[in-house]
């Protein structure tokens, strides 16, 4: 009934950008086509679209997920349910990232029959022209991580302006220190969704993944011991 | 089987070294609905909230259903129905969605007491909750916890924004419905005339202090007001001393038993009997609330000191 509760919190921003996802390409295509838009279509146009969405889907999702649930005035109802308050965070957080995979989804499935509609190829000689299929799960991996700490932070936060507010501020902290620590000692600290030294770029996904997961267990453990 | 609903020893609570509850004991029992009593900031809805598991305890222990409740507590809350004080639910749900949300938490869940008690509050099921008046926020929020079918009833401050006829069924579901099916009912409320129009038992607290835990029933047959004049009046509470309030001469007792011969040794000892008198629970809970101290050690009703006008 919760998974219910958060599906309902969630299902029009969800299905607007569901609807985003599945028409963008197609359109874009439409009005590009015997342009040089359609050549590289996969890395000028499925690419960007694909980030822009998933990052503005994944700040939004994160933002809304769950806040309802968290604030003072309704936590008193939840969490005096029957269940742990680990599995309200842990539902809440699945529903979004469940959410946003299938954005994710359809988005990619929906550039892919574009391309096989105007190619004229065969299905499977289809890609996605340069697009590298690390690449899509770089980019998955990377607004699943986003989606994660914002998520995280609003709960821990109880404010969904402040859990989006915190997620984006440390995303620019990151960067800068990332930055900084390059130019100034030559250090190469990783950002997500780059690869972490010399790894193998699967192994620094799944390091990623652990890292998005790390964030939901940290808000577990605060809102399991925080006092309503 | 443990015979108490709730039971809790030495139970305190302090948020930022101030004391909120102070080692308070509380013994509900099973099928008994209580009155929990209390001014504004007495420490109900925090003693309330220890119980359900929504705060810590700083001291003592707590048991509910026979089960502690820092532990147990999943499985308490499956069996207990809780009305908080905030009546507040998701503002973009109906009653009916609320419902639906609630309903797969409980194996024990009664649709058929969904409809009864939607019928009989008269709740607008369709209706989004932010859309509701105060009073049917209230009744959405009862219907929840009254087709929950929870063995124990938890309720703070039920009546808030309820209008007359809506108290008065509520308290009519509460003292027929809930106890026909061996529900122990457990609020709280400053409304004396609810408590003593369907509690079996109350409890007085203020300032984070149990003062008084009794049966309305001996309150009416057995606590009696004492005023007395004399120059060697007692001066401190005991177990039959319930509070006292001392003015010059004259001390007014609040005594739980056997008055008649509480009086008589009073005037053994050559004070003067005024007047003895029965108490309503309004009359208790004046004599009680109005000149405690803060919070500080000791047992309920001990509070030193009362009599710093004849000292």
């Amino acid at each position: 009934m919760y998974l219910w509760k958060c599906w309902h919190d969630t299902r029009s921003f969800f299905i607007f950008f569901l609807v985003i996802a599945a028409a963008s390409t197609p359109i874009t295509a439409a009005v590009g086509v015997g342009t040089s838009l359609m050549e590289g279509f996969g890395t000028t146009v499925l690419l960007p679209t694909l980030i822009t969405m998933l990052f503005i889907v994944a700040l939004g999702l994160g933002a809304i997920g769950a806040i309802q649930e968290f604030t003072d005035k309704t936590a008193h109802f939840l969490f005096t349910k029957p269940r742990s308050r680990a599995y309200f965070v842990w539902a809440g957080w699945a529903v979004g990232s469940i959410e946003l995979l299938i954005i994710a989804l359809v988005n990619l499935s929906a550039g892919w029959l574009t391309l096989v509609h105007y190619s004229k190829r065969p299905f499977g000689t289809v890609l996605f022209n340069a697009l590298k299929k690390h690449d899509i799960a770089d980019i998955v991996i990377y607004t699943l991580l986003i989606y994660s700490l914002t998520y995280s932070l609003t709960v821990v936060l109880r404010n969904g302006l402040k859990g989006l507010g915190a997620s984006l501020g440390s995303l620019a902290i990151l960067q800068c220190f990332a930055i900084a620590m390059r130019l100034r000692w030559n250090v190469n600290v990783p950002i997500p969704p780059q690869p972490i030294g010399s790894l193998p770029p699967a192994i620094s996904n799944i390091i990623w993944i652990l890292a998005a997961l790390l964030f939901v267990f940290s808000a577990q453990l605060i809102v399991e011991r925080v006092e309503i | 089987m443990n015979d108490l609903a709730i039971r809790t020893k030495e139970l305190a609570k302090t948020y930022a070294g101030f004391p909120a509850v102070c080692g308070i004991d509380l013994n509900v029992p099973r099928g008994a609905i209580y009155g929990f009593l209390g001014r504004n900031g007495a420490g109900k809805t925090t003693t309330i909230k220890m119980l359900m598991g929504l705060t810590g305890l700083s001291a003592g222990s707590a048991h509910v259903l026979g089960m502690d409740v820092p532990n147990e507590r999943i499985a308490i809350l499956q069996r207990t129905a809780f009305v908080s004080e905030k009546k507040t639910l998701y503002p973009s749900l109906t009653p009916s969605e609320l419902v639906r949300f609630s309903r797969g938490f409980y194996t024990t869940w009664s649709d058929r007491a969904v409809e009864k008690y939607a019928r009989l509050f008269e709740i607008p099921m369709k209706q989004k909750f932010d859309k509701l008046s105060n009073g049917n926020q209230t009744k959405v929020f009862l219907l929840l916890a009254l087709s929950q079918g929870a063995d124990l009833l938890v309720l703070d401050e039920p009546t808030t924004a309820l209008d007359p006829v809506s108290v008065d069924q509520l308290l009519h579901v509460l003292a027929e419905d809930a106890l026909d099916r061996g529900c122990t009912v457990f609020f709280s409320s400053h409304q004396l005339e609810e408590v003593e129009q369907i509690a079996e038992y109350a409890g007085v607290i203020d300032h984070g202090k149990l003062l008084m835990e009794s049966r309305l029933d001996d309150i009416k047959s057995e606590f009696r007001l004492i005023t007395a004049a004399g120059n060697s009046l007692p001066l401190q509470t005991s177990s039959q001393i319930l509070s006292l309030d001392a003015e010059g001469n004259f001390c007014t007792y609040v005594v739980t038993r056997d008055a008649e011969s509480f009086a008589a040794g009073l005037s053994r000892n050559g004070a003067t009997i005024t007047n003895i008198a029965p108490l309503s629970l309004r009359e208790i809970f004046l004599q009680l609330v109005r000149k405690e101290k803060p919070c500080t050690s000791g047992n309920a009703g001990t509070t030193p000191d009362p009599f710093s006008s004849s000292s």
